[in-house]
């Protein structure tokens, strides 16, 4: 479903992407790990449009996206949940949500998806008049990845989003990505956080210095020698 | 000082204060979602004088019809400008927009003027009513049905355009980039076409203005300086790129200007005006309604 091709990509005179090639299958639940400033971040700004690759190339659904603009990625079937969550802070839940499918022209469609999106996080039902600045760490999460939903994206990329949040909270996003995944949404799950995330994705890819090092599916990841030694001494499972 | 002076005054001013808050209005807006701080505002109010006079006078077509041909016109005239100027700017310039962008509105207003002084000559091209009679409003007082009229017509076109930001898909997407413009391309909003529709909706409000008071202000092509200088007056006391305050900031400022010409006499309204303006910047520079919430059409 989505290719990643020796992909090079950075910010000015900075490259931070050295030859990154990853891909993702329809219905996978995918997992990009690594160290702060490995590159993550980077590889999922270039994938949905925001940064412009220097080398390589992007295959979403059979087709090049690579160099698009991101309000078309984004038409394509691509939901992007940064870490800055992106929020349109001084709009109602629902707005923000609305928002979401903005290029859903049929009513109908766009009443089934806030339905659903309302039932997966009933939480967010309840704050609907509410501005989104004024929502929790965690509420503000919800709506972020509830508004990357509402397009009914075929994948969704998720950066970072247990960062800032209480373990409790961490568990409850994670959750909410297992539910979305077993109803058969396609993920691509930014973490630094390796022992928890290995614990829920199907495979992984491990980026350092922006590089994938390593790769594998979870089963496999969680037993190599070398991630136990350099990410997993300390970390205490949450699951 | 009698109940009815009162009530005069206060009439005289609400009635000033709708040309304020249509012109403000947009000003605020294109601040707002465009970060363009447009010192042409008063050109574009201009645009809708001269095609409401040529609609009118020498294609005569009745009042409300040469007005809207106007406000249509200086919507056109918007998208023009903004594919032309500010949509070539962006691509270039990434740091200094926001200078660049006042620079490209000085210079557009200069060659309006000029370039209007070359085509139409320095003449003034009004006229005397759209509409004939008077509303005789307390027994002391009685104001043309022109400005009547023309008051009708802007608070319809504020309510009009408040509607059409709240409640309509597009007015959503527009407050959308005010507040975030990278959230706003990830939810799929193509930010070119919203910048140039804002654009040409600023447009509109200020060429609804020029069109709607044709006579009391005649087209000229110097009659923008007064209309913008006030336009900046009445942002700058609510809090720039704040359209709804800016539309309340309106009717304030017609208001004190309407009573300080009474108290203080002729040519002293500017003084009161611009007073009030400087004790607000010493005291709270970000404006009446500023406030560090980002939106263009947030309280």
């Amino acid at each position: 479903m989505l290719q990643v091709n020796n992909l090079q990509a950075g910010y000015g005179g900075l490259q931070v992407l050295w030859d990154v090639s990853l891909s993702v299958s329809e219905g996978e639940f995918v997992a990009l790990i690594g160290p702060n400033g490995a590159g993550k971040t980077t590889t999922l700004r270039t994938i949905a449009g925001l940064v412009k690759p220097r080398s390589g190339g992007v295959t979403f659904m059979g087709r090049p996206v690579d160099g698009l603009p991101a309000y078309q990625i984004s038409r394509l079937g691509i939901s992007f949940v940064t870490e800055e969550l992106d929020l349109f802070e001084s709009m109602s839940v629902r707005e923000n949500l609305l928002l979401g499918a903005y290029t859903i022209q049929d009513r109908r469609k766009k009443q089934d998806s806030l339905d659903r999106v309302l039932q997966l996080f009933p939480r967010l039902g309840e704050r609907e008049k509410q501005l989104a600045g004024t929502l929790s760490g965690g509420e503000r999460k919800m709506l972020a990845i509830g508004r990357g939903l509402m397009s009914d994206p075929r994948l969704l990329l998720v950066d970072e989003p247990s960062l800032g949040l209480a373990p409790k909270l961490v568990l409850s996003v994670y959750e909410a990505l297992l539910e979305l995944h077993r109803r058969g949404v396609t993920i691509l799950l930014v973490e630094q956080n390796v022992n928890t995330t290995l614990h829920i994705v199907d495979r992984g890819y491990v980026m350092e210095q922006g590089k994938i090092v390593l790769q594998g599916t979870s089963a496999e990841l969680l037993a190599d020698a070398y991630l136990q030694d350099t990410y997993m001494g300390t970390d205490v499972s949450l699951v | 000082m009698d109940l009815s002076t009162v009530w005069d005054l206060f009439v005289t001013g609400i009635l000033r204060g709708g040309l304020y808050a249509l012109m403000a209005g947009g000003l605020a807006l294109l601040f707002g979602v465009m970060n363009i701080c447009n010192f042409a505002h008063g050109e574009l109010f201009i645009i809708g004088s001269y095609m409401a006079y040529f609609a009118h006078v020498t294609f005569g077509l009745s009042p409300l019809l040469a007005i809207l041909v106007a406000t249509l016109g200086s919507f056109v005239a918007g998208i023009l400008i903004e594919k032309t100027f500010f949509s070539t700017l962006r691509k270039t310039s990434k740091g200094e927009w926001v200078m660049n962008a006042f620079l490209v509105t000085l210079g557009l207003s200069v060659v309006f003027q000029n370039g209007a002084q070359l085509i139409w000559g320095v003449k003034y091209r009004g006229i005397t009513q759209y509409w004939e009679g008077t509303i005789q409003l307390t027994p002391r007082m009685a104001i043309a049905a022109d400005r009547a009229v023309a008051f009708l017509i802007s608070i319809g076109a504020i309510v009009l355009f408040w509607l059409f930001m709240r409640r309509t898909q597009i007015g959503r997407a527009i407050r959308a980039v005010s507040q975030n413009e990278r959230g706003a391309m990830l939810v799929g909003i193509n930010l070119n076409n919203i910048h140039t529709l804002t654009f040409a909706l600023g447009s509109m409000l200020a060429g609804l203005g020029g069109a709607s008071l044709l006579s009391l202000i005649p087209a000229y092509p110097f009659a923008g300086v007064k209309p913008n200088i006030r336009s900046w007056f009445v942002v700058t006391v609510v809090g720039l790129g704040n359209v709804g305050g800016a539309i309340i900031g309106g009717f304030i400022v017609g208001l004190l200007e309407s009573f300080a010409y009474y108290f203080l006499g002729q040519g002293w309204q500017d003084v009161a005006s611009l007073v009030m303006l400087i004790l607000l910047l010493l005291f709270k520079p970000s404006g009446l309604f500023g406030s560090e919430v980002k939106g263009v059409l947030e309280r």
